[in-house]
């Protein structure tokens, strides 16, 4: 049996497009609404909360810290399999919206509840996905 | 004062299993005729059939979504035919469908039904019908997240604020299990139910999820007959009289989910459940949830009130919620104690609730069952519904 091993790429939309091209730039860029200041995650048409269509982005400081997480050792999709094992985990960034992404440069034993952490860009055919690290002792706080 | 609108007055049923040869039609077929039979009603007195969506089976689905099952059947009486589907939650909107054609006259004896076969999917198909189904594909797939993973997350964030050790959280799979060795409809019956040390010796899919702790996909399908509360009493046949029902919406995307809206909307589903049908938890007799993954549990059992705030897995370790213990809860012990029919859980769930308050669960029979809690929730968990069913409209 055949199975196609490509690894998936985020199926965009119009709307979100400036966000990964932010990513390419190595900016982590978060939707806000113009008219009521929400900041949106993930990034929509119009404002979630006021339906505004005046929308614009500002460049996240890419701190987060660790809501939570799982560490995958099996039973993932077949095209993930040779990267376990690996951590998802739910980060809250500073700018107060929460995303799912990759914990990495880190042994799994290590991640922890409330972790600071700091985004990593990882290239992926064109995209670059945001993935976080552990902030290092030396980064500015 | 209630006011009953629908009962369940008959009840069919496969046992889950993996059954190849046991096609989509055959499982129409039996329980379609045996719930009809079982109302009391003749197949010609059947006027609506609702299915219930088959998940990743889109050649059943067509068929279903395009009427067949009366013409199959022979059922002369039907005036109209509908598919649903929301997910986990579909056989709750089934049965709200079967209430509003009661209550306009469309229709006066609705046949719910579903049918599953998970043996003859093709593997590539089942993996991406489970890969990404209800798993977003630009903020979550691309990231390597599963099912197992989403529910991975939320159970690690649960220990860490409860203090939930990984042996009281394996005791719900015992607990669960310990119903589906007492029940003929389940794959496991006869089998005994896992120790926690079992649990916890199997392999580690994804922290804090044990092997054990995942699902078996199994086939299976379930129906039952809808009449109006009224229709139900002349009749003169036990029931089960919807009595109340409240719902809350979460979210469709697994990370926009906020852990602590979820355990609020399980609190406040079931306490507008259970004003609606004039009742207190201390009336409800069985508690017959339906999450599909036993981690959710204890979670649930706290937002009930059935166990107190971060107790939930206790209780499961100390037995309280297994059988012969002291709380009825999920007595066909939910999708790991009947395998993962898909939405077909939800319909199982009814299935059993209108059982039990027939008085003819057998040797899982609560006793005096008057009051039922019933949920269902659909897809990753995008919703929760709470009804209330009873024995008297």
């Amino acid at each position: 049996m055949e199975f196609d091993m490509t690894k998936p790429l985020p199926v965009t939309q119009p709307w979100s497009e400036p966000f990964w091209e932010g990513t390419r730039q190595g900016k982590l860029l978060i939707q806000t609404c113009n008219n009521c200041d929400a900041r949106i995650f993930y990034p929509r048409k119009a404002c979630p909360e006021c339906w505004s269509a005046d929308l614009s982005w500002i460049e996240s400081s890419g701190r987060a810290v660790v809501f939570t997480f799982s560490t995958a050792f099996s039973m993932v999709e077949p095209k993930f399999a040779d990267e376990l094992p690996y951590t998802i985990a739910y980060v809250d960034l500073a700018e107060g919206v929460r995303m799912m992404t990759r914990i990495v440069n880190c042994a799994p034993e290590d991640i922890t509840f409330g972790m600071d952490v700091t985004v990593v860009f990882h290239e992926r055919d064109g995209f670059r996905l945001p993935y976080f690290e552990p902030m290092r002792a030396e980064d500015p706080s | 004062m209630t006011s009953s609108k629908i009962a369940v007055v008959g009840i069919g049923e496969v046992p889950t299993a993996l059954l190849p040869e046991r096609t989509h039609w055959d499982i129409v077929y039996e329980t379609g005729m045996a719930a009809v039979r079982d109302s009391g009603l003749g197949k010609d007195d059947i006027t609506g059939v609702i299915s219930v969506a088959a998940l990743a089976q889109p050649a059943i689905e067509a068929e279903l979504a395009y009427g067949r099952v009366p013409e199959e059947l022979g059922l002369k009486g039907v005036r109209d035919t509908a598919l649903v589907n929301a997910g986990g939650s579909s056989t709750s909107n089934a049965l709200r469908l079967a209430e509003q054609w009661i209550a306009a006259g469309t229709a006066d004896a609705v046949l719910i039904h579903h049918t599953t076969v998970h043996s003859t999917m093709p593997l590539e198909v089942k993996i991406a019908a489970f890969a990404n189904a209800g798993i977003d594909l630009q903020w979550e797939y691309p990231f390597g997240t599963t099912y197992n993973i989403i529910m991975g997350l939320l159970a690690s964030r649960y220990m860490h604020d409860t203090g939930a050790t990984p042996e009281q959280m394996a005791s719900v799979v015992t607990a669960l299990r310990s119903w589906a060795q007492k029940d003929p409809h389940s794959l496991f019956f006869g089998k005994a139910a896992p120790t926690v040390d079992k649990v916890l010796e199997s392999q580690l899919l994804n922290t804090p999820l044990h092997v054990r702790e995942s699902n078996v996909l199994a086939d299976g399908g379930a129906a039952m007959v809808v009449v109006s509360a009224a229709r139900a009493k002349s009749l003169g046949v036990p029931a089960a009289y919807k009595l109340g029902e409240s719902v809350r919406y979460f979210s469709s995307t697994c990370v926009m989910r906020d852990f602590d809206v979820v355990r609020a909307g399980f609190a406040v589903t079931a306490t507008e459940a259970m004003q609606q049908a004039g009742i207190t938890k201390d009336d409800v007799d069985l508690w017959n949830v339906y999450l599909a993954y036993p981690l959710v549990h204890p979670m649930m059992a706290e937002a009930l009130g059935v166990a107190p705030p971060g107790e939930g897995a206790k209780y499961f370790h100390e037995g309280r919620m297994s059988f012969g213990g002291d709380i009825p809860w999920s007595t066909i012990g939910d999708a790991p104690g009947r395998g993962h029919t898909g939405s077909g859980v939800g319909t199982a769930c009814y299935v059993e609730t209108a059982r039990q308050l027939m008085n003819r669960a057998g040797e899982r029979q609560v006793d005096d069952c008057r009051f039922v809690y019933q949920n269902t929730a659909g897809g990753s968990g995008f919703n929760n519904i709470a009804t209330i069913w009873g024995n008297e409209a």
